[in-house]
């Protein structure tokens, strides 16, 4: 299979699926198996990728230091070239978007029936600019693929969503692309300085990685890659967008915004904003940091006061996230692999949440925590699952997230106890909320006469191949971790 | 004037000849078919234009490959402005012949414009053209707003052209020719006689573009003038006067001033274009108000014309008209026997109406700025060239702009797909062969623009040099 181009049938392939969808679209009872047939063969592709990863590294690539890489001239007057590449981050990431994304269809099934094949069509329009952002090499490609996923996510809250969805939606868009508008003009400033410097006019970035800096211009530069991630990732204090949009969206939007699209903040940094500009990204590591272990203690703070599943899950995401901060922050092999890893934790675990909560408000159209109690006599494999997805959620050695704060906190640890100790709150915190969470709606006397009904088989099967990624990943990283071995240690400038 | 010049000349013949002949077939039998005539014309000037590649110079014209290229793509302006009028007049019952007929005669400005090389054809171009847009306005002669708006672009235009011919008797005073060749060496050690005569044309021009401090007539125009009349009159008008601002750019070399006076009209029309379209509640006037914010990105290209803003100064327009004919044919074929104005009017009529819902969602997108629309490539290269001349302060006001201007762009979506629609409206009409053409048309433009510009981009690359 090496001659076909693999990874653009990756970023395509759900969009050739939405012209498959046009003969269907008045039959939501076909267009959604063939969406999810669409969405499976991805992750078939993507596991088969994963699979024969040690034979490809094997072979000589086009771009050293990739496992697979295409290239080929789109913009020539621009300097736009259509460059992808695959090394084991992406590998990790695009494996974690095509089960995401198996995982929001499969959670939606039911839930969404108006409108069920705009819905598709856009799930697997974002589906192609995620995979494209994880996938791309080139600045302004990587900036493209990075647009056109906010479009369906804006349309997906705000068709779709609830309560205040149209105030969330244009929120989530202002303030997402607030930053990567900075980002735009810091790309194209890149590449002006690049071409003055050598005279090929080019956005890709293995050359750009060569380009010389005055300390200032690089700084400026990369305070403006860091505002657009930040707000991605989202770190405090610009996280204000993600409460609301989680809110308000419906579950598939939530597990996509949790589990992906928070991701590409902190892969756009991994990939570009630390490699391009390392004397400024380390100038910043403070202020960094800062952010990282305020957002840590502040999310998980204003976790204990929500009232609503969904927020609340939402402000843990946000202390999560933070950990994943330090961890790039730190930039040393081992923190940086905890952070990766815990960036596929994050999404899984996260992902299975938002389900989770998505599927008890089906069933009891409300989130409030207090209107529940007694869920684990009522629907007891519901329960099950929430229990072991919260224990999860809240680092508990054997499961995975465990293994990627463990990372991070002890590749900090060399360079700052400080901010260990103070993240270390971090791990402490979730504990009391999370239990409280799970104290209140399982085992609390039933408040409300609620008449629910347990989860059915799509969704048993859904959550426990969740549950057993959480489970392999926590007892065994190893496989996972040699596969971001070389591209952590060419990141962060070892010898493989 | 030999052989040679008549067959480079043919495409203005041609719509001068069917100018006429629509008018006079109009006096012996109106009807629709006028408009398929019309049609017919634009199409034979459009085709010629792009296949048959006679170069000449004239006394007052050259028409070369830029004069070519550029006026088939303001007859294709015409054409879909033309294909959305067919059927919005009869629904208005406009009647008679002096739509067609008027615009065609708008299409020979353009035309004329585009390959002027004196001051004298490039003022009759632009007036030529203006003056059909002042009847177009007020072609509902029941309708009081567009009395107002014909009056309000009369008095305005007749002003704009009376600076502008002031200032190029300025300029001939102070130089003695008129011809731009000649001009351009003179211009490179102005007196300033010479530089006053300049400030004046670009004063008129930058009404033709509105441009800040000379937009005001901009918003109540659009919204007074029927619909099909301001989609050509905020693409193929504004096309026209970018096409001439670039003929008379190697003028304007010679005064650093000029340069600085670009600058601060690129500034204030981005701050107050973009701004104003905020407050907005009539879809026709914020859509006025975005194409005065739009046009600033073009003055923005204006003033990074030396590091290549020329191009994507053109790029930005063909990708705004792709944008303006959509946006406004929209709001044509989704309006009946009144304007449908207020933009809480356009509830839910991206499910009701999909292709017109779609093509006004594209060009927001578009014009927001937004991949993979064309709006997107099109600012890329102006941010692009804007840093290259080291007009950063601009390019971050340009940056900024566009995230305001996201915010009401975005409204329109909003409101097209996530606000239920009124219960009590009608069904919707089907849209007819010519409406849905004039919406697809440019639909793939901006598709296509946004995910391949390579090849416009080296036509205008090459077109420039």
């Amino acid at each position: 299979m090496s001659g076909l181009p693999i990874l653009s049938i990756l970023v395509f392939l759900p969009l050739a699926g939405c012209l498959l969808l046009l003969p269907v679209r008045k039959r939501p009872a076909l267009a959604r198996p063939l969406v999810l047939g669409v969405a499976l063969g991805e992750l078939a592709l993507t596991i088969w990728l994963y699979a024969s990863w040690q034979a490809l590294a094997l072979r000589k690539s086009l771009l050293p230091g990739y496992l697979l890489a295409e290239d080929a001239a789109w913009i020539p007057d621009f300097g736009i070239r259509y460059t992808l590449g695959l090394d084991g981050v992406s590998l990790l990431m695009v494996m974690l978007t095509a089960l995401t994304f198996c995982t929001a269809l499969l959670v939606s099934w039911n839930s969404i029936q108006e409108k069920c094949c705009l819905f598709l069509c856009l799930m697997l329009v974002m589906e192609t600019g995620i995979m494209g952002v994880f996938l791309s090499l080139d600045l302004a490609l990587f900036y493209l693929f990075w647009e056109v996923m906010l479009i369906p996510m804006f349309f997906l809250i705000g068709i779709w969503g609830h309560g205040r969805r149209l105030y969330s939606t244009v929120k989530f868009f202002l303030f997402t692309l607030a930053g990567s508008l900075l980002m735009l003009l810091a790309i194209i400033g890149l590449h002006l300085l690049h071409a003055g410097q050598t005279g090929v006019a080019t956005f890709s970035l293995p050359e750009l990685l060569h380009t010389q800096m005055l300390p200032a211009t690089q700084l400026w530069l990369f305070a403006a890659f860091l505002l657009a991630f930040a707000i991605k990732f989202p770190l405090f204090p610009l996280h204000t967008w993600l409460p609301d949009a989680h809110t308000d969206a419906p579950t598939a939007g939530s597990v996509i915004l949790a589990g992906l699209l928070l991701k590409t903040g902190s892969y756009g940094l991994i990939r570009f904003g630390y490699p391009l500009f390392p004397q400024a990204a380390q100038q910043l590591t403070p202020l960094l940091y800062t952010l990282a272990v305020t957002g840590i203690i502040y999310a998980s703070l204003v976790a204990f006061a929500q009232e609503d599943m969904k927020r609340l899950i939402a402000y843990s995401s946000i202390g999560h996230m933070g950990f994943v901060a330090i961890g790039i922050a730190t930039w040393q092999p081992v923190a940086l692999s905890g952070a990766i890893i815990q960036m596929a934790n994050h999404g899984v675990t996260t992902g299975a949440l938002f389900c989770l909560v998505g599927m008890l408000d089906e069933r009891a159209h409300t989130r409030e925590i207090r209107a529940f109690g007694g869920l684990w006599g009522k629907i007891p494999v519901w329960s099950f699952f929430f229990l072991l997805f919260s224990v999860t959620s809240m680092g508990v050695p054997g499961l995975n997230s465990f293994v990627g704060e463990f990372l991070i906190l002890v590749g900090t640890m060399k360079q700052s106890p400080l901010v260990v100790g103070l993240a270390f709150i971090g791990v402490i915190l979730p504990l009391i909320y999370m239990a409280r969470l799970v104290q209140e709606t399982l085992f609390q006397q039933e408040r409300q006469p609620l008449t629910l009904v347990d989860l059915n088989l799509r969704e048993i099967i859904l959550l426990s191949v969740l549950l057993l990624l959480d489970i392999w990943v926590g007892v065994h990283p190893a496989p996972l971790l040699d596969l971001i071995h070389l591209p952590v240690q060419l990141l962060t400038g070892g010898a493989p | 004037m030999n052989s040679l010049d008549v067959m480079a000349l043919m495409p203005l013949i041609i719509l001068t000849a069917g100018c006429v002949l629509v008018l006079l077939a109009g006096a012996v039998r109106p009807g629709g078919y006028l408009y398929w005539s019309a049609m017919v014309v634009v199409v034979a000037a459009l085709l010629w234009s792009v296949a048959v590649p006679i170069e000449t110079v004239m006394p007052g014209l050259a028409v070369t490959r830029f004069s070519r290229t550029c006026s088939a793509f303001l007859y294709g302006t015409g054409l879909v402005a033309l294909l959305l009028a067919a059927g919005y007049t009869r629904r208005r019952g406009i009647v008679g012949e002096e739509y067609p007929a008027t615009l065609l005669f708008g299409l020979v400005g353009m035309g004329v414009v585009c390959a002027a090389s004196d001051l004298l054809m490039l003022f009759l171009g632009l007036e030529a053209f203006t003056f059909a847009f002042y009847i177009l306005v007020a072609v509902e002669r029941d309708s009081g707003r567009g009395g107002e708006a014909g009056l309000k672009y009369l008095l305005n235009g007749t002003l704009s052209a009376a600076v502008m011919g002031m200032g190029m008797a300025l300029v001939y005073v102070a130089s003695g020719t008129l011809k731009l060749a000649e001009l351009a060496s003179a211009a490179r050690t102005p007196d300033t006689l010479l530089l006053a005569g300049l400030a004046l044309i670009l004063l008129g021009l930058a009404f033709k573009l509105s441009l800040v401090p000379a937009h005001l007539w901009t918003a109540d125009v659009y919204q007074g003038a029927p619909a099909p009349v301001t989609a050509l009159l905020s693409t193929a008008s504004k096309g026209a006067a970018v096409v001439a601002f670039l003929l008379l750019f190697p003028l304007l070399g010679g005064w650093r001033g000029f340069h600085d006076l670009l600058w601060l009209l690129a500034l204030l029309t981005l701050l107050s274009g973009n701004l104003a379209a905020l407050a907005q509640t009539s879809i026709k006037r914020m859509l006025a108000w975005s194409s005065i914010g739009q046009m600033g990105y073009v003055a923005l290209a204006f003033v990074a014309l030396p590091a290549g803003g020329g191009r994507a100064a053109l790029f930005y327009t063909v990708a705004y008209a792709a944008a303006g004919l959509a946006s406004f044919g929209a709001v044509t074929v989704l309006s009946e026997n009144s304007d449908r104005d207020d933009l809480e009017e356009y509830r839910g009529l991206g499910y009701k109406n999909p292709l017109a819902g779609a093509a006004l969602a594209l060009a927001m997108f578009s014009l927001a700025g937004i991949p993979p629309a064309a709006g997107f490539m099109a600012k890329f290269g102006v941010f692009a060239a804007a840093l290259r001349g080291g007009e950063t302060v601009l390019a971050l006001a340009g940056v900024l702009m566009a995230l305001v201007a996201v915010f009401f762009y975005l409204r329109v979506v909003v409101v097209l797909y996530m606000k239920p629609a009124d219960v009590l409206t009608a069904a919707e009409r089907p849209l007819s062969l010519p409406e849905q053409l004039a919406l697809v048309i440019p639909m793939l433009a901006m598709l296509a623009l946004g995910v391949y510009p390579s090849p416009l981009l080296d036509l205008l690359e090459g077109l420039l040099r």
